[in-house]
């Protein structure tokens, strides 16, 4: 009974929430077909379904609909070589769908069609309440074997919505299903942003009519502010460890950057001079942090040593960069102000050699992926913003519209596991 | 105890076939904080408070926080009203168009109200009569995305507080 009622559930979700939409697909499309082993159940076709979907999300993969087979095979010594051939099919994944002992395990095997071998296997192990969340990991592991790179499909997607003045802050899966509101404010929410187990976030609400930050644990809903002080603090980043924030505030009479250990309560002062300096976000290894600041007349990007303080400027094409994240020690990504609009800009810190990553304007809010390869950022059509994408390596593009209201701030989670 | 088990499921499977990945699901859960009913408690100062319709407004050019000549005109009225009236403080709400990063306009937004504050100090007004916050792009006055809404929204709103 309980089965047939999440059944229920799944399907009325497919229709009431929003999912993230191809809107460009990589030119060398992988074509799988995924089968079942065991004879069809409802809670098989509901993981091949969201393994069929994932796949078909990155834009890097074709997906054979079941229609479409001339043979459809219950293992791999079945398939009939030349039926697939026909079909240009290069691998056909197989799901052995185990959900007795009130758990879901999912075996998957990878079989090339043109090699006629098993090319990889491997098993996820799941419940039954989390069937969207482990076939998720399958699809992972599928993407994983075919492009080197970690697939996201298991991790989540922080953002805002604003609807008739009211400010949510949501946490979804990566495919935009299963939405849960972390927050509800009449007051803007800005800067949302993960601790690195993904348990907590930090943001900055104006609930009290002033910026401040406030660490929220995402089980519990009990969060606090960091800082009782009668100025700004905004732009909060944890560092890897999760032992400090960095922040920026007013307090000391412009915008500076600080930090925050959490155990000690001590706050270091990071930069000191007239400018405004902002939106600190860590290096990988917690070792520099970038910031903007606008010393220069304009807003650049400059990257500080929070021990030594030792700073040095970024960017230096173009008048405005800002919102800086690394994407790994040696690529950043920013917003970049080209010749008449904001896009989002990589940046090769070995090389300089900066290149514009997205074809929208009014681009904001960069925000990479933890495989490193996808960039989720926000963008305006018309007076609604909504949710974009960038594949690095593929090209493909993305988007999660605004339907019901404005999405903006994504914040894309570490890995779950 | 569950999580347990699947647990010892995992070792197991790992030792007896090694070259197979395998990924164990957890299950995470979110509580909902709503806080649209609660009363903006932490009233440590005049911001937040109905004040009505601002005095003046102040404009700005784009990425600027320079005062205009007409604006230090109306800033210097604002300045003979505080002295004449020694009761009255004042709050300056910065703000900023859209463009950019919200948070460089979070910044920019205060600056350009610190500006405000700067020259009533440089006037003759006491800082402690003076409040300033920032409101970045949060607040606009028009949501449309062109010259004209944007000049409209980098400014800074005077409030008298009596």
């Amino acid at each position: 009974m309980k089965r047939i009622l999440l059944t229920l559930l799944l399907v009325q979700n497919i229709f009431s929430e929003l999912i993230i939409e191809i809107t460009e697909s990589s030119k060398n499309l992988i074509k799988v077909a995924v089968i079942q082993k065991q004879q069809a159940t409802k809670i098989g076709d509901l993981v091949v379904g969201v393994i069929e979907q994932d796949l078909k999300r990155t834009g890097e993969f074709e997906v054979l609909s079941k229609d479409q087979m001339l043979s459809i095979p219950t293992k791999e010594s079945e398939v009939i070589q030349r039926d697939w051939l026909l079909l240009e099919v290069d691998a056909i994944i197989f799901l052995d769908i185990d959900e007795t002992r009130n758990n879901l395990d999912i075996k998957f095997l990878i079989y090339d069609v043109g090699y006629k071998d098993i090319l990889d296997d491997g098993k996820v192990l799941g419940l039954p309440d989390s069937l969207r969340q482990t076939s998720h990991f399958v699809s992972d592991e599928i993407y994983k074997y075919f492009y080197g790179i970690e697939g996201v499909s298991a991790t989540k997607l922080m953002y805002v919505t604003k609807n008739n003045n009211i400010h949510r802050l949501i946490i979804s899966d990566s495919d935009g299903f299963n939405q849960q509101v972390i927050l509800k404010s009449n007051q803007s929410i800005i800067s949302p942003t993960w601790s690195s187990d993904a348990k907590d976030i930090a943001y900055v609400s104006f609930e009290n009519n002033r910026a401040q930050v406030f660490l929220h644990n995402l089980a519990t809903g009990k969060r606090e502010s960091i800082l009782a002080t009668g100025s700004t603090v905004s732009s909060p980043a944890w560092s890897p460890d999760k032992g400090k924030i960095a922040f920026s505030s007013t307090m000391d009479g412009n915008s500076e950057i600080y930090l925050l250990d959490l155990r000690s309560k001590r706050i270091n002062r990071l930069t000191d001079n007239k400018a405004i300096d902002t939106e600190p976000a860590w290096s990988p290894d917690g070792k520099k942090i970038l910031f903007t600041s606008d010393r220069s007349g304009s807003p650049q990007i400059y990257e500080i040593n929070p021990i030594n303080l030792v700073k040095r400027r970024i960017t230096t094409v173009g008048n405005y960069n800002a919102r800086p994240s690394y994407i790994n020690k040696q690529k950043i990504i920013f917003v970049h102000r080209g010749t008449e609009s904001f896009q989002i800009a990589a940046l090769d810190l070995r090389t300089r050699e900066l290149e514009i990553l997205t074809s929208t304007k009014n681009d904001e809010s960069p925000c990479i992926a933890p495989n490193g390869n996808v960039i989720i950022y926000s963008t305006k059509a018309g007076e609604l913003s909504y949710l974009a994408g960038v594949n690095i390596s593929s090209g493909v593009k993305f988007k999660l519209p605004a339907i019901y209201s404005e999405l903006k701030e994504p914040a894309w989670s570490p890995f779950l596991r | 105890m569950k999580n347990f088990l699947i647990l010892i499921i995992t070792v197991i499977f790992l030792y007896s076939c090694a070259s197979t990945n395998v990924v164990e699901v957890e299950n995470r859960e979110a509580t909902t904080v709503d806080i649209t009913q609660n009363a903006s408690s932490k009233r440590i100062s005049n911001v937040g408070l109905d004040l009505g319709e601002p005095e003046i407004k102040i404009f700005f050019g784009y990425d600027e926080d320079t005062l205009s000549e007409d604006s230090l005109v109306n800033l210097l009225e604002i300045s003979r009203v505080l002295k004449d009236n020694e009761r009255y403080t004042l709050l300056v709400e910065g703000h900023a168009d859209e463009r950019g990063t919200r948070e460089y306009n979070l910044a920019l937004s205060e600056r350009r109200a610190k500006a405000v504050e700067d020259f009533l100090v440089s006037a003759g007004i006491i800082p402690v009569r003076i409040e300033v916050v920032g409101y970045g792009e949060e607040q606009p006055t028009d949501v449309s995305s062109n010259e004209n809404a944007w000049s409209k929204n980098r400014r800074a709103e005077l409030f008298f507080v009596r």
